[in-house]
């Protein structure tokens, strides 16, 4: 894992001699009645934008329920800015910026009355709630539109004004609920860039929930796979896709030669049609030097020799559905 | 400033005005439940709201001014000591208030607590600093103040009246008297009507069951409590079962007003009934709030 050294700017961590990471959950188990929501809930979440992904009932929202203090995790360890939400005050949340799933708003509310509400609940002062509200709303690209009442927008909107209403108070973290459900593919790619410039540009950490493996990939500096009650693989989404699946090397001739060479090296392959998969599961780097010794052994022409980059979609399948 | 990309599919750009983070000091709860107060007042009156949201709050308002005009014109018009006899005292006054008062508690209270539940902003709320302690507090508090627009105000209205017609109390100790006692009888009146809405909106997310509700548990218990005395079977204090009337039979006591208290019934048992309601509906409430799920 890789860790920011980016030193956390606010009170409620400085107390706790900055942790490295902004959540981290040691074995937290929750269920609801007889239904077992997360046995073993154990992992770290860095700096940056942190992708949460899992297959619908997986319990993303009862994870960031959880985070937000909504519900207590029956055990284990749960922190966030490095303090217990089931039990930190009120400061905490002053500094979480929250997004939910659905979209029910006060119909008759004006988008900007709304965000200004939420900010000063937070904890801004009056002046300032109204002018970060605002300047919230033009980020969101809702400027023109803030004082008409939320009930007369599009769900695309909601999903913007629901952004805006998360950032406006100036967080240090923002949990994001499906933030692009219910949006069309030019509204998705928007929002994910929006998404993808709070983390990075305003940096304010992200947490996203999604079952979209796509759009995770797209902003996500880390994921999360939760599953089964357990994550299933947490890390940078750089290292969860290179550090398996193999190197593929492609030769224009003399390829079952080359096959048997490298099944003589002790390597374990795979024989598709032109090209041969080789190392299925190791890491690509300390197959390449293997690989280019086997060529020049055989005398093979060598056109193509690059590492698989599995896609976090595969990753997905495999870790959610060897469970 | 600077304008981004345009958009694809429209020839509209985004103004891009960027974005500050906050490092100021930040207000604790307390204001966060002063901006629920708010909140709440300005929606139970449909102030930023559209003009059909104002009609119930303003003509409520109005039905509880009204008879206080009537007698302040009785008073300009007829000689004082006419007047003194014809005019309503400030105890009856809170009496004449009923019908503005059930509306009030019909209307205006599950508006200010039911929507929140289901336009999901109760959600948004707990995700905040708030719980659910300084949620119900800050409701209770805007209801509360909102009620003294039909409770306790009209009759200062209307004890302003009197005094400009001279006659309102005679000297300072006894306009201290008067208006605290209007002042408590205000309380009365609004801390009961306040909790018994509170709790019928409690128990439905649906603002018109919570309006039926209200209505039918306020004329339904005065109207069982009322045949019930009039029969002659049931004992006296079966009357402190008109839930619309109790409040009122609390103020007699406070103004001494024997003449509209409930015969055979003693202060302390009319007194105790208003707390007892008050315990119901707060423990309705604290309960019903408790087990309320916030999942999404």
């Amino acid at each position: 894992m890789r860790w920011h050294s980016r030193p956390m700017d606010i009170a409620v961590v400085d107390s706790v001699s900055s942790p490295p990471s902004v959540i981290s959950a040691t074995a937290v188990s929750k269920s609801w009645g007889s239904h077992s929501v997360f046995t073993d809930l154990t992992v770290e979440v860095p700096r940056g934008v942190t992708g949460l992904l899992g297959s619908n009932g997986s319990g993303k929202t009862t994870l960031l329920g959880m985070l937000l203090g909504l519900h207590h995790p029956d055990g284990g360890d749960l922190r966030i800015l490095g303090e217990d939400p089931a039990h930190a005050g009120p400061e905490l949340r002053q500094h979480i910026g929250y997004s939910p799933e659905h979209h029910d708003l006060p119909d008759d509310v004006a988008a900007q009355d709304l965000v200004r509400h939420i900010a000063q609940i937070h904890g801004l002062p009056r002046r300032e709630a109204t002018t970060r509200s605002s300047d919230a709303l033009w980020l969101v690209g809702l400027g023109e539109e803030r004082a008409r009442p939320v009930g007369t927008m599009s769900t695309g909107q909601r999903q913007r004004v629901k952004l805006a209403q998360a950032i406006a108070h100036g967080p240090s973290i923002i949990l994001l609920d499906e933030p692009t459900d219910g949006l069309d593919p030019v509204q998705r790619d928007d929002m994910l860039a929006l998404i993808r410039r709070i983390g990075t540009e305003f940096e304010i950490d992200v947490l996203l929930s999604s079952h979209l493996l796509e759009e995770v990939e797209r902003i996500a500096d880390n994921v999360v796979i939760v599953a089964d009650g357990t994550v299933r693989a947490a890390g940078p989404i750089s290292e969860l896709r290179s550090g398996r699946g193999g190197v593929i090397v492609q030769v224009a001739d003399r390829s079952a030669e080359l096959a048997s060479a490298l099944r003589s090296s002790g390597l374990e392959i795979d024989e598709q049609r032109d090209r041969i998969l080789v190392g299925t599961t190791e890491a690509a780097e300390d197959l390449v030097d293997a690989i280019r010794d086997a060529v020049a052994a055989v005398q093979a022409p060598l056109r193509r020799l690059y590492p698989v980059e599995q896609s976090l979609e595969e990753l997905f399948l495999t870790e959610v559905h060897d469970a | 400033m600077t304008a981004s990309t345009p958009h694809p599919s429209s020839d509209a750009e985004i103004f891009d005005r960027g974005y500050r983070s906050y490092d100021g000091p930040r207000n604790g709860v307390g204001t966060g439940m002063f901006s629920v107060f708010v909140a709440s007042v300005q929606r139970a009156l449909g102030l930023r709201r559209k003009f059909r949201f104002k009609i119930v709050p303003v003509a409520t308002i109005f039905i509880a001014y009204v008879p206080a005009l009537v007698f302040m014109g009785l008073a300009v018009l007829l000689p004082a000591e006419i007047a003194d006899e014809l005019v309503a005292d400030y105890a009856s006054y809170f009496g004449l208030l009923s019908i503005a008062v059930i509306l009030f508690t019909a209307f205006v209270v599950p508006e200010v607590l039911s929507t929140d539940r289901t336009s999901g902003l109760f959600g948004m709320y707990m995700a905040s600093p708030l719980n659910r302690g300084h949620y119900l507090v800050a409701k209770f508090g805007s209801l509360v103040s909102l009620m003294f627009l039909v409770t306790l105000f009209p009759v200062l209205f209307l004890l302003v009246g009197y005094m400009v017609n001279d006659i309102g109390p005679d000297g300072l100790i006894d306009t201290i008297e008067v208006v605290g006692k209007i002042m408590l009888s205000g309380l009365i009146m609004s801390v009961f009507f306040a909790l018994l809405g509170m709790a019928a909106s409690t128990l439905t997310t649906r603002k018109g069951f919570a309006s039926a509700g209200i209505v039918m548990l306020l004329i339904g218990s005065g109207v069982m409590s009322g045949v019930l005395v009039e029969s002659g079977d049931a004992p006296a204090w079966v009357a402190l079962f008109n839930l619309g009337g109790l409040p009122f039979d609390v103020i007699t006591r406070v103004f001494d007003a024997s003449i509209d208290q409930i015969e055979g019934v003693g202060t302390f048992a009319s007194v105790g009934a208003w707390a007892g309601v008050c315990a119901v509906c707060v423990a309705i409430v604290v309960f019903g709030y408790r087990r309320l799920e916030v999942t999404k």
